[in-house]
């Protein structure tokens, strides 16, 4: 199977109007889809030999407040890389959790709560993973949203002027 | 959200803790041989290992974050500072997402410039890498002296190409920062037949050692179905019988012009996962033998034309520890908007976490099982 190929059959069964901005490359597969069909859709991507966790993270948008969480998981038996992204709301930021699908995104979900401050229901251990254990995010907020200052943190050595 | 999740430990920094039922609770790290800038925190039911978990993020820059207010060219330095053993490898992933969201084609010669550069760092990142395995096996201390002083005549080489001896910053987007120097392929050429003279030496010494092989062999068994389904990266994976290689299953710079080959092992212990860093290191060899004899000759940069011509790329580059990858958003600035880095210890460590889970572990076995996957806490912190 080959990207292109994929792509027909993810819209044969679910749809034109739910896999959006759809993009081939040599080797790879972008695409979206509504929140509500991710977890039917990453079933369907597990059950079809897409196995490999790769990476996982989120994008924050302020203007089009959303924030847009990627999966990008390789395939041991076609090799190539399935990006799949979806949106969720900037002001109640949670999704349920894809461990049961694939084990592999643990941290990376563990990793996209506390940088993004996104809650990802049904994860069994989310607890600071590179934070320093006395950061508080009713302080100093959440360090990959667009709205997060790093200039109020100085040197320890005095900034120059 | 309740944010007091992560004070999961009444006090987490003594060494020793009694949790009752006749588990302990022992703590590795951050100021222990082998733990490196981070800890293990290991839960013991008498010898045998109940579970693992790794505490990471000691040394979190926040490269991401930082990236964000930096241009292509000076996101280069930060970038760097992910693994310093092992820099031109993992700047290799980022100069191809950017190469491809610009549509740009480095010119062959530098192709095979970065691809020389980048073996000599493989082999230079993997000779640390066995060298600490063995000394955390308890096998001769002299081996990772031995490995620390082989790595010296690469790291010379590298500081006659660059300038530098590990932090290069001499891929840019685009090519490289300047041409080869005059003599320095014989240079290199002898370099090359004296580590395979060396990796002789090594075999007889140790890798093919009975004692050794006694020491490694069956510990922290990582099955083909597990390795994928948990995400192990790089050497970890190819121990465990999955032929997945970057260099081969997305060939980039010189790759696809050069005969190699992918080293696998089916067995999925601790050796093997040394024994597939130990043949690698002969394959970079071969490579680095072929490039040098198929050189073209030619320019070796090209300027980035101003505006990108995507808004998204995700590029995937073999690292001494596996694949990295990079993902980037851009708005069509110079600046990206988002990078995503997911390094390979950060997927090992994971693995290092499950493995407990499905198999026995003895506590003097945890030291070697960690350094197989041959992790770095910097590369995982970002």
């Amino acid at each position: 199977m080959n990207p292109q190929e994929l792509l027909n059959q993810l819209k044969e069964r679910f749809g034109e109007e739910n896999i959006q901005e759809a993009r081939v490359e040599n080797k790879r597969l972008f695409f979206k889809v509504p929140y509500e069909k991710a977890h039917e859709v990453a079933l369907f991507l597990k059950e079809n030999g897409f196995d490999m966790p790769i990476t996982m993270g989120g994008t924050d948008f302020p203007k089009k407040n959303v924030i847009e969480i990627f999966y990008g998981i390789w395939s041991s038996v076609h090799d190539f890389v399935v990006m799949m992204k979806f949106d969720i709301s900037r002001e109640e930021p949670k999704f349920k959790t894809f461990i049961e699908i694939w084990p592999g995104v643990h941290n990376f979900e563990r990793e996209t709560w506390e940088l993004l401050g996104v809650e990802v229901e049904g994860h069994p251990r989310l607890k600071l993973l590179l934070l320093p254990d006395d950061w508080s995010f009713e302080e100093e907020g959440y360090p990959l949203r667009k709205d997060f200052n790093p200039s109020r943190y100085k040197r320890p050595w005095g900034d120059e002027e | 959200m309740s944010h007091d999740m992560h004070r999961y430990l009444t006090d987490p920094f003594q060494e020793i803790t009694e949790l009752g039922d006749g588990l302990f609770r022992l703590n590795i790290g951050p100021q222990h041989p082998i733990s490196g800038q981070g800890r293990f925190l290991v839960i013991t039911d008498g010898e045998i290992v109940y579970d693992i978990e790794v505490d990471i993020g000691y040394s979190h820059r926040g490269i991401e974050k930082i990236l964000e207010y930096k241009n292509y060219v000076q996101a280069v330095v930060p970038l760097e500072r992910m693994v310093m053993l092992d820099t031109s490898n993992i700047l290799m992933g980022f100069v191809r997402a950017v190469e491809d969201l610009y549509g740009v084609e480095p010119p062959p010669r530098a192709k095979y410039i970065r691809t020389i550069i980048n073996e000599l760092n493989r082999i230079s990142s993997h000779l640390y890498a066995l060298g600490l395995f063995a000394e955390s096996a308890g096998w001769n201390p002299a081996i990772f002296i031995w490995t620390t002083a082989d790595r010296e005549p690469i790291l010379d080489l590298l500081e006659m190409i660059t300038g530098a001896r590990w932090s290069h910053s001499f891929f840019i987007p685009g090519g490289v920062r300047a041409d080869l120097p005059r003599g320095i392929k014989e240079r290199i050429l002898n370099t090359m037949d004296y580590l395979e003279k060396r990796f002789e030496v090594y075999e007889d010494a140790w890798i093919y050692n009975e004692t050794f092989r006694l020491r490694t062999e069956g510990v922290g068994v990582l099955p083909r179905d597990k390795a994928i389904e948990w995400g192990a990266a790089g050497p970890s994976l190819r121990a465990s019988g999955v032929a997945y290689d970057t260099r081969k299953n997305e060939p980039y710079s010189a790759y696809p012009e050069l005969d190699f080959k992918i080293v696998t092992h089916t067995a999925g212990d601790s050796y093997a996962r040394g024994w597939v860093r130990f043949e690698e290191m002969k394959v970079s060899v071969d490579i680095i033998r072929q490039a040098i004899e198929n050189m073209p000759e030619g320019p070796v940069k090209k300027t980035l034309p101003p505006r990108p011509v995507k808004q998204e790329a995700l590029a995937r580059a073999e690292t001494g520890r596996g694949e990295i990858n990079f993902y980037i958003y851009t708005e069509g600035r110079d600046k990206p908007y988002r990078v995503k880095i997911s390094p390979a210890s950060f997927r090992n460590f994971f693995v290092i976490e499950q493995l407990p889970k499905i198999q026995e572990i003895k506590l003097a076995d945890v030291p070697p099982m960690i350094y197989s996957f041959d992790p770095w806490f910097l590369d995982a912190d970002r």
